[in-house]
């Protein structure tokens, strides 16, 4: 799904990111990685699996876009207890794998407790806002005067509603006149629902596809 | 005893004098009796005679006799009968109870010493047990009493307390253990599950079967503008108001919190004066609220107290005179057990009246007297092989005193539940327990339970340790927040999913008051007294409770006889208008047929079935249809279901005749075709929430400690979807789908109502309009659906609604 931000054209793509072909730029937010590895510390027993797959979506679309770029706008590590040696060696790999690739972080409120990533991912860490083109990249979405800021933290997502009853929760991008956020790039991170401003365009993830919802309705009072 | 019981003018019942004797021989088994017929003395005096014969010491008795009790109120309750014969005898007993409520100064007391009688809870027993040095405390054990056991039976925590008792059972061998039950359908399961491997030997004694029970209603006068649906059901408010203004003391129950504090409030406005003369009950009060309640409805200075079933047990409300029901009975059992709350001493009459909210729960009535007249009372299935609990009692017993995997298995299979626990699944269990499994055996770092030299389970961790001990237990409700009062004073809780829509300044009525939000801070909903504002009702979410197939069975024939222009009785007369309207736009059903209206609408259209066997069984039934129809082309069916039928809506034309013509009710492909609907219609990840928090694969945090336990929260959704890729041989995810089909579903009823619909006949009508079977599920809410359209074409008919969810960090 092609549209217009700040003058450039960008895509929304159904991975859960942004591309930026003017800059060559991949953005994502929230990847989160390491949850399982945390609550496995807390003595849950959750299996392995997740940030592999994430990874792998990850390489995917750098595959597809050939991104020359990759902006992670927050939460790149879900806590300290994430930093296990299993999952740092999983990003390592990936990174060999995308040796050329350029990769900057804008801190979010998780990785000021997890602290910022190992040296051997080549990661260059940004406190927000990062200045980028026309954009401000932040991780808590905020306003910035004289740019469009990109954003994530929120872990958006949109219920739609249909007139037989029906009830869907989806994944989405939230797009305003000076800011947009990203949806959770984690597998492991359920969204917060929101509402939608009367500005706001609202594109949803429906499986391989990006779609932008129709209209916005006042819910039934106190549905269920 | 016989002495006592004469010094306070009573006589023994002969049931209370066999039970004595039972005693006596070192038997157990289990009573049944209605509620107030005096089971509680004929359980209790047995090891107190016993006390008496061997009344020779003057010290303080140890740990002699657990009482295990389903509710936390009436332990207390059950202390103080227990303590008048006790110090009447002057028998060296202490008498204590043990709950989430007990302070810490008696649990202090309690970890140094057990009192004789112990009355507790089963999750309190459990947490008993979980103590390294809990042989020892209960070694001079000689009797348990399970109070109200038909209530913990057909859950999870019955089987709590069945792995507690066996594991009771294996430290005594003579342990003796009785059970007091309700009547139900199937006694002789309700004493297996209790006894389990040492059931053959126990007794079944019949209480009190003589008491008499009055069912009656309170009729709308003008049927015509009586509603068709709906569950407040206030119409009939001023016929209450009549009779209340007649009687000393009475309960009005209803089915949910939602009306409790809907009808307090209308009996309030309409009669101020009664303000402090009538009060309400339920489950999500303060506790000190509901014991205040208890305490003056016990005294006589209530005139109506309106409660849900948190009022359903209680050991004496003598005082109590009159019995209403608000709205639909459910059940035969249900409707005797609230009966027996007024004329609590045995040999009274037991009146009920009920208060319909919508017409049809008229003909519920009088199907209730029918099947409380023909004695057909509704069985409840203990659960089997709950692997979630299994897993938790692995982790509790490795806590208490550790266990080698022969000897626990062997204890384990000393239970109903448990009793043909494959070697396989125990296998699977105790390493899902101790080290996660085989997905995660590489993870060092994660191993709950480890074996010592001796090869004894223990869990080494203090960190693990505490974390289990506070998650012990089966019962999993929606996370709560507190409701507070600016100066501190605590009201009760709502679910995180009703304050989470809240904004400062909004209203809502809870516990009798119109309060205002201030606001949301650290899981606790500070408010303050609305200023003259009415308020919005919370919705407590709660599983609805299906109509028993019992009483479902007893409506059919009420319908087929309607159907024959028979109406017997006050209720079915004053239906009688509108019955026949239904009649006129579409038809009533006859006992062998299921009737089928097909409406068109602004909405779409809508296919209504009403097979009348209860909202279970109708949800896996819409499921199931809605998947078979959906495979012929792409449609997407919302589903409404209620205990009389349900109804699939869709947005384009159903596929309904082609459906009916390639085997829409087939015996053939059916279990396939049953959890590929449960998939489609996302049932089993729901189902999973429960059996995560029980197997400890989530957890909820330490009470309080608020943002910090957010790192580690998951929704069970997530994890649901984390097993079904990475780890789908988990037997958690088959127990989830399997719960899903016998329990939420209702397999069982589900099949015969296919196979009824086969042999029957489908009566296949098109009325005008919804008619007045149809319109309470065009007006139902509460909606699963199941698609087999594209998502992203689906999208693009959908409309985003506006959440009145704020924007929250996650």
């Amino acid at each position: 799904m092609t549209i217009e931000l700040a003058g450039e054209r960008v895509e929304l793509l159904a991975g859960r990111a942004l591309w930026r072909p003017a800059a060559s730029t991949l953005l994502i937010a929230d990847p989160h990685w390491g949850k399982a590895a945390t609550l496995r510390h807390a003595n849950l027993p959750i299996p392995p699996g997740s940030t592999t797959d994430d990874l792998r979506r990850l390489s995917e679309l750098l595959v597809s876009t050939r991104a020359e770029r990759l902006v992670i706008l927050g939460d790149l590590l879900h806590a300290k207890q994430g930093r296990h040696p299993e999952t740092i060696a999983a990003v390592e790999a990936w990174r060999r794998n995308h040796a050329e690739l350029t990769v900057a972080l804008v801190r979010g409120n998780h990785d000021l407790r997890a602290g910022d990533p190992p040296a051997t991912w080549r990661m260059e860490c940004h406190d927000e806002p990062l200045r980028d083109g026309p954009f401000a990249l932040r991780h808590v979405p905020g306003p910035e005067p004289g740019a469009y800021v990109l954003a994530g933290h929120l872990h958006p997502k949109a219920r739609l509603w249909g007139p037989a009853g029906e009830v869907l929760k989806l994944h989405c991008f939230r797009i305003g006149p000076a800011s947009a956020v990203l949806p959770a790039f984690s597998g492991l991170a359920d969204g917060g629902l929101f509402q939608p401003r009367p500005d706001e365009r609202v594109f949803v993830i429906a499986e391989d596809e990006v779609v932008e919802v129709p209209g916005v309705r006042r819910d039934r009072a106190g549905g269920g | 005893m016989r002495d006592w019981f004469g010094a306070q003018g009573w006589r023994p019942f002969p049931f209370q004098e066999r039970c004595w004797d039972a005693w006596l021989e070192g038997r157990s088994g289990l009573l049944h009796s209605t509620t107030g017929t005096g089971k509680t003395y004929a359980a209790a005096l047995g090891p107190v005679i016993d006390a008496l014969a061997e009344l020779s010491s003057a010290a303080t008795a140890p740990l002699t006799l657990l009482w295990i009790t389903p509710l936390r109120a009436l332990a207390d309750d059950t202390a103080q009968a227990l303590e008048k014969p006790i110090q009447a005898l002057g028998l060296p007993w202490t008498i204590e109870t043990r709950s989430g409520d007990t302070p810490s100064t008696v649990r202090t007391r309690q970890g140094r010493l057990l009192p004789s009688v112990l009355v507790t809870t089963p999750e309190s027993l459990t947490l008993q047990l979980s103590r390294e040095d809990a042989r020892e405390r209960f070694g001079s054990l000689r009797a348990v009493v399970v109070d109200e056991w038909h209530e913990l039976l057909g859950g999870k925590r019955g089987v709590q307390t069945e792995l507690a008792l066996a594991r009771l059972r294996c430290w005594r061998r003579d342990l003796r253990i009785w059970g007091l039950s309700a009547t139900l359908g199937n006694l002789a399961v309700a004493k297996a599950a209790m006894l389990g491997s040492s059931a053959r030997r126990g007794l079944l004694i019949e209480g009190m079967a003589h008491k008499h029970y009055g069912i009656d209603s309170t009729l709308p006068t003008e049927i015509e503008r009586f509603p068709w649906a709906g569950h407040l059901g206030l119409k009939l408010l001023p016929a209450v108001l009549t009779e209340l203004e007649r009687c000393r003391s009475a309960l009005l129950f209803t089915n949910t919190r939602s009306q409790t504090e809907a009808w307090y409030q209308a009996l309030l406005e309409a009669r101020p004066g009664w303000a402090g003369e009538i009060a309400l009950h339920h489950g999500s009060l303060d506790p000190d609220a509901r014991r205040w309640v208890e305490r003056n409805l016990r005294d006589g200075r209530l005139r109506a107290v309106v409660c849900t079933s948190s009022l359903d047990l209680g050991v004496d409300f003598s005082p109590v005179d009159r019995v209403f029901q608000v709205g639909s009975p459910k059940g035969v059992a249900r409707l005797l057990q609230r009966a027996g709350r007024s004329g609590h001493q045995p040999g009274a009459v037991s009146r009920v009246t009920c208060v319909p909210t919508n017409a049809f729960e008229l003909v519920e009535v009088a199907a209730a007297r029918d099947a409380l007249t023909a004695g057909r009372i509704e069985a409840r299935e203990p659960v089997a092989e709950p692997l979630d609990v299994l897993a938790q009692h692995a982790v509790t017993i490795a806590l208490g005193g550790g266990f080698r995997p022969e000897e626990l298995l062997r204890e384990v299979r000393r239970t109903h539940a448990f009793r043909d626990l494959s070697d396989d699944d125990w296998a699977w269990t105790l390493d899902f327990a101790a080290t996660g499994g085989r997905t995660l055996r590489a993870y060092p770092e994660y191993r709950k339970l480890a074996q010592d030299p001796a090869g004894i389970y223990r869990v080494e961790d203090a960190k693990i340790a505490r974390r289990h001990r506070m998650s012990i237990g089966t019962i999993v409700s929606d996370s709560s927040l507190h409701v507070q009062f600016m100066n501190g004073m605590r009201i009760g809780s709502v679910e995180e999913y009703f304050a989470s829509r809240l904004k400062p300044g909004d209203c809502f009525l809870f516990a009798g008051r119109s309060l205002e939000v201030v606001r949301l801070r650290d899981m606790t909903l500070w408010v303050r007294k609305a200023a003259g504002k009415q308020g919005v009702v919370p919705r407590w979410m709660g599983g609805k409770m299906p109509l028993s197939s019992e009483l479902s069975r007893a409506v059919r024939q009420k319908l087929d006889q309607a159907r024959r222009g028979v109406y017997e009785g006050p209720e079915m007369q004053a239906v009688q208008p509108i019955l026949e309207l239904q009649r006129r736009w579409s038809a009533l059903p006859g006992l062998a047929e299921v009737l089928v209206e097909r409406v068109r609408t602004r909405e779409g259209w809508h296919l209504y079935f009403y097979p009348f066997e209860g909202r279970l069984a109708h949800q896996g039934l819409a499921a199931l249809l809605a998947f078979r129809m959906a495979q012929i082309r792409p449609i997407t069916f919302s589903m409404a279901v209620n205990d009389y039928g349900f109804e699939l809506l869709s947005p384009t034309p159903p596929p309904f005749d082609e459906a009916l013509a390639s085997g829409l009710f087939a015996a053939e492909r059916l279990e396939a075709d049953i959890l590929s609907s449960l998939n489609a219609a996302e049932m089993a990840r729901r189902q999973f929430r429960e059996i995560a928090r029980i197997a400890g694969l989530v957890f909820q945090g330490y009470p309080g400690a608020g943002k910090s336990a957010r790192q580690l929260q998951a929704s069970s959704g997530l994890i649901f979807d984390v097993f079904e890729k990475h780890d789908p041989g988990n037997l958690l995810l088959l127990q989830a789908r399997r719960e899903l089909l016998e329990r939420q579903l209702d397999q069982a009823r589900l099949l015969e109502t296919l196979e009824r619909i086969r042999k029957g006949r489908l009566v296949i009508v098109q009325p005008e309009r919804p008619t007045p079977l149809g319109f309470p599920l065009l007006v139902e809410r509460m909606r699963e659906s199941l698609s087999s359209e594209k998502l992203a074409d689906r999208v693009r008919r959908l409309q985003v609604t506006l959440e009145a969810a704020a924007d929250e960090a996650p």
